[in-house]
This record gives structure tokens, sequence and C-alpha cells, in this order.
């Protein structure tokens, strides 16, 4: 695999960066000398392993303490702190000169 | 003096500062003169010194690496893109070490964003060879292995993706350890490659270098990679010996083209090794030859992704432009060559169309070389190779050549790909310029490949008594 100017420009768009046409010009030359190393990936027998790093694929030993670890407030109910709540929403005072609708 | 001496001078004692304040002048001397380094990125002033009278490290100096998060100097990683940036919190490894009693004397130069094996990419110049001012000190870490070199502070923070405190260990003629992935909490390390990063240290001899990772291992909330277990005895552990330690060599490491000298230092220190009860064997860890190709699409994928918040927008300085694409693209201008071409390269292995070819394949590969360490593994307790190919090449060698750039961490990006802990340990030199032997251990391990280096070390320094 290899890449042209014109892929160069591509992909210095996407990643925000502005490149004079000398530098597309020498960039390419030296991304087809790193993807040309790294085509050499390609005469591995690959196709029944799994592409998840190794310490996603095999869990690390018990990254957190339960005893330790404070309970995260996003999953405590907002009845257990809030004045009022109705339907999932905080209730809250009406603005001046409008009435308090009823809580049910 | 050792970091050890240093510290039970001071906990029986001797004023909290008074090392830290020496080597301070010490720096400032040199680092101004005809003989400087260019280690340093900032000092911390004499009046902002903190340190304590109790603790492992008491009154201990310390340089960071200037890509760990502190709060009383500026955090650049080596580019204009951050030039005097201070964050607002700081490092779980700096608050370790400053509740240790370690003084924070300044922070090193680096390679921009840790990206690079020689610390010639750095907005600041490139840091010099302590042993040879026309030679890299390695990288990315060189600043932080020079100073220890150098003799400036006794133990030293890094980071190390791909090899970045095994190779300039190396280069300098220091100890640097690399810990397993999860061991060290990376909350306040400026991210690179995340599932490859890891913060290590160096010292100018095991125990030091020991003492410093024990202090800053542990785990942290605030790193949800970082791992619940005990922290070993490290800074003992090189003193266990190696009577009956089973220490394997893998061919792989030794290629035909190895550098001779290497090669030599290499089988001297395995003689060293039995002569004090290891038992060596050859091993193979087959799939090596696809590291550099494995990490070089990986780090790079990691890096386009981790970099992508440097827009202006946020942190940082801001370029000017007409609209919020041109600003975007202003400031980006203020990155370096090396780092644009990874993030180029990242955002093409990562783009439609080639994420599989690339990013899938190469994750499947650093699958196969993890399962290489879990296999060989089974049969000896650690490994022993060259920590790089060559001793220190000359500045500006290699930064026309990426490709040859790259594969100087051909020996160190293993232990990164697989989460192993590696460290490089000095062997000998060739031509007045430093060598480094590294042994890599199993997940967690790292007491076994201390008491490894601990026991060579030892070897060496008999020697010469």
């Amino acid at each position: 695999m290899s890449v042209d100017p014109q892929d160069v420009a591509r992909v210095a768009s996407l990643a925000h960066i502005s490149l004079s046409a000398d530098e597309v010009e020498h960039l390419t030359g030296e991304l087809n000398r790193i993807l040309e190393h790294v085509d050499g990936l390609r005469g591995l027998e690959l196709a029944e392993l799994s592409d998840l790093t190794p310490q996603i694929r095999t869990p690390l030993p018990s990254t957190r303490s339960a005893e330790r670890e404070e309970r995260d407030r996003l999953t405590v109910t907002l009845e257990s702190f809030a004045p009022d709540v109705r339907d999932g929403f905080f209730v809250v005072p009406p603005p001046p000169g409008l009435e308090q609708e009823d809580s049910k | 003096m050792s970091a050890s001496q240093i510290a039970e001078c001071v906990r029986d004692g001797e004023t909290p500062l008074g090392p830290a304040r020496s080597a301070l002048v010490a720096i400032s001397e040199a680092e101004s003169g005809p003989e400087a380094l260019n280690a340093f990125v900032s000092l911390n002033p004499e009046s902002a010194l903190t340190g304590a009278s109790s603790g492992l490290l008491a009154g201990v100096p310390v340089a960071i690496k200037d890509n760990l998060a502190t709060t009383d100097l500026p955090t650049t990683c080596g580019s204009k893109i951050l030039d005097g940036h201070v964050f607002p919190f700081e490092a779980t490894v700096v608050r370790r070490l400053r509740e240790a009693g370690g003084v924070i004397v300044g922070k090193t130069n680096l390679d921009e964003f840790a990206m690079g094996s020689s610390t010639e990419n750095s907005a600041f110049g490139p840091t010099l060879n302590p042993h040879d001012r026309d030679r890299v000190p390695g990288g990315s870490s060189g600043g932080s292995a020079a100073a220890v070199a150098a003799g400036y502070t006794p133990i030293a923070l890094g980071s190390d993706t791909g090899g970045s405190v095994r190779q300039p260990a190396s280069f300098c003629g220091v100890v640097g350890i690399k810990p397993t992935y999860g061991r060290v909490s990376r909350y306040g390390l400026v991210a690179f490659a995340s599932s490859l990063d890891q913060v290590g240290t160096f010292g100018r001899t095991v125990r030091d270098a020991s003492l410093a990772l024990e202090v800053i291992s542990g785990h942290d909330p605030r790193d949800s990679t970082s791992v619940q277990r005990e922290v070993p005895d490290f800074s003992g552990a090189g003193e266990r010996g190696v009577a009956g330690l089973r220490i394997g060599v893998p061919d792989e490491y030794l290629p035909a083209a190895l550098d001779p000298g290497v090669r030599r230092l290499i089988n001297e220190a395995l003689e060293r090794l039995v002569d004090r009860g290891a038992v060596v064997s050859r091993v193979s860890l087959p799939h090596t030859n696809y590291a550099i190709p494995t990490y070089y699409v990986l780090a790079p994928a990691e890096a386009s992704s981790n970099l992508a918040r440097y827009d202006g927008a946020r942190f940082g300085v801001r370029g000017e432009g007409r609209d919020i694409g041109d600003m975007y693209r202003a400031t980006r201008d203020a990155f370096g060559k090396e780092v644009k071409r990874r993030i180029m390269l990242g955002t093409y292995v990562l783009s439609a169309g080639y994420y599989d070819e690339y990013y899938g394949t190469a994750q499947r590969a650093r699958g196969l070389i993890a399962q290489d360490f879990e296999a060989v593994f089974k049969d000896v307790d650690v490994l022993f190779t060259p920590t790089a190919p060559t001793p220190a090449f000359n500045l500006g060698e290699n930064t026309d050549d990426p490709v040859a750039m790259y594969l100087s961490d051909v020996f160190t990006v293993t232990a990164n790909l697989a989460g192993i802990p590696g460290m490089s340990v000095p062997i000998g030199e060739l031509g007045g310029l430093p060598v480094g032997g590294q042994f890599l251990a199993p997940w967690w391990e790292e007491q076994t490949m201390i008491a490894a280096a601990g026991a060579l070390e030892a070897s060496f320094a008999e020697e010469s008594t």
C-alpha cells in the first residue's frame, strides 16, 4: 500500500495540519517508506486473532477496591437528594406572577 | 551521594532542602557554561523548593520529565504548542514523590510529546550526551537520563511508550525502569499512546531507580488503568541474588547484524550472572520482527487521537485564523516535524478504508507478540537482551531517516506492546560510550528483574574494588 500527494493532502485536511506543496511532496516519500516497512505485517496469519489489546482481552486483576471506592454520584436517584422531582425533572419555584402547578 | 544516602542523612537531621539547593547551584553553573547539556527545560527557583525531613526520599533532589504535570512549573512536553503552560493539577507520581520527601528541582527536556529516540525533536533544542557531547542521549526521556548521568540529581522520572526510559538509560550509562502497564498511575502524564504509556524511573544505581519506583507505584483511583495490587519491596529486591534464577536469552534479540561489541558485552554479562548462580538458556520470541511495524501503526494512531485536543480552543497557544478551521490549522502549525509526521501516519491508518488494513492488523499482531512472552515465561523467570542495537549515535545521524530512527527501539517496543516490565542496566562501554543490557520480566514481576540487575551491578562493583 502506498500514498500519493493527493492522499497526503486529504489526510492533512482531516488532521487539521497545513502543509506546503514541498512538505506534501516530502511527507509522501517519508510515509511511503514507513508504510513499506509496516507492510511486513502482511506475512502474518492473523484471521483467527482478536483485534483487542492484550490488556483488554485478558482483564487486569481487580482494578478497583470496592471498599475504598466512593459511589458514583450519577448512580443515585434524583429523589434521594433533590427537594422535589417530577417525571425525572427537578421542580423549581415558579417565576414571579405564576402559580405553582399541582404536583400531580 | 545516592538517593538512599541523601534520604538517610536528611532523616538523621541534615537540612531537608540542603541537597536540592546544592544541586540547583551545580545545575545552574553547568547548564550556563560551555559544557551545557540542555538537560532541563525549566528549574525551580530556590525559594520555591519544598521538601520534608521524613520519608523514603527525604530531601532527595528529583528531576521530572516535562510531560508530567506540575503546578509550580510549566509543563511544555518539549513543544511550542504548550510553551509556558502551567497545569492546574499535579501528576499523581509527582505528588507521591513530594509526599515521600523528594524535592523537585526542575523539568527535563524530551522529544516533543515523547515522540522520538534522541531528544533532538524538542522545541527547546537537543539534549547532549554527558559521555560525548557530539552524541545523542537517547530519547524520548533524554533530559532525565542526562541529568542523572551528569550527577545533577540521583533520580529522575521519565515516561516509556516504546523504550523512552530504557534506551536513554542505555545511552547515558544509568539504570532505567519501565514498570508493568497499570503498576504506576498515568494521571497527569500527558498522553501520547495511552495503551502503551507508562511512567518510569532513572537512577545511577539499581537501588535508587527501584526506590523511586517503589515510591510512585500503587493504585490511583484517578487512572482507570491503574491496578489494585500491593507494592512489593522494590528497593530491597536488588540484593536478593540470582541463585537458581532461570534467565532466557531470545535468539531474535541477538541478530547476525548486531554490533559485535554489544554482543560481546551481553555475553560477558551473562557469564557474570552464571557465576552468581543463574541458569541461562536460549529461547525464541518468534514474532519479534513484527514489533516495530506493529508499534509504528498503533502508537501514531493513538497519538493522532490524543493530540487532536491541541486545537487552540481549550489550552496552550492559539493561532490566528479567519474562521475556526483556519485557527485550528494555524495553532497546529506549532507542532514540530516528527509530531506532524506521526499525526499524519496515525490519521491515515485510522481513516475510512484503511482502518482494518493497518490498525486491525497491528492489533492482532500485538496479540501474537504478547503470546510469545506468555509462552516463554513458562520456562524462564526473566529475559536478558541488549537494550539498543548500538551505543549512542551522533547528533543528526538519523534525523532524516525516520525508519532508521525507529529501528533504534527494536529491542524495547515489545515490552510496551505486551505490557510487561523491563529495565536497562549498564553492562560496559564501547569506545567510551555506555552500553545497557535489558531485563524483561513477566507481568507484575518487577522484583525478579530488579534482583537480576542488582546481581549484575554487584558483580561490576566487586571488580572495580
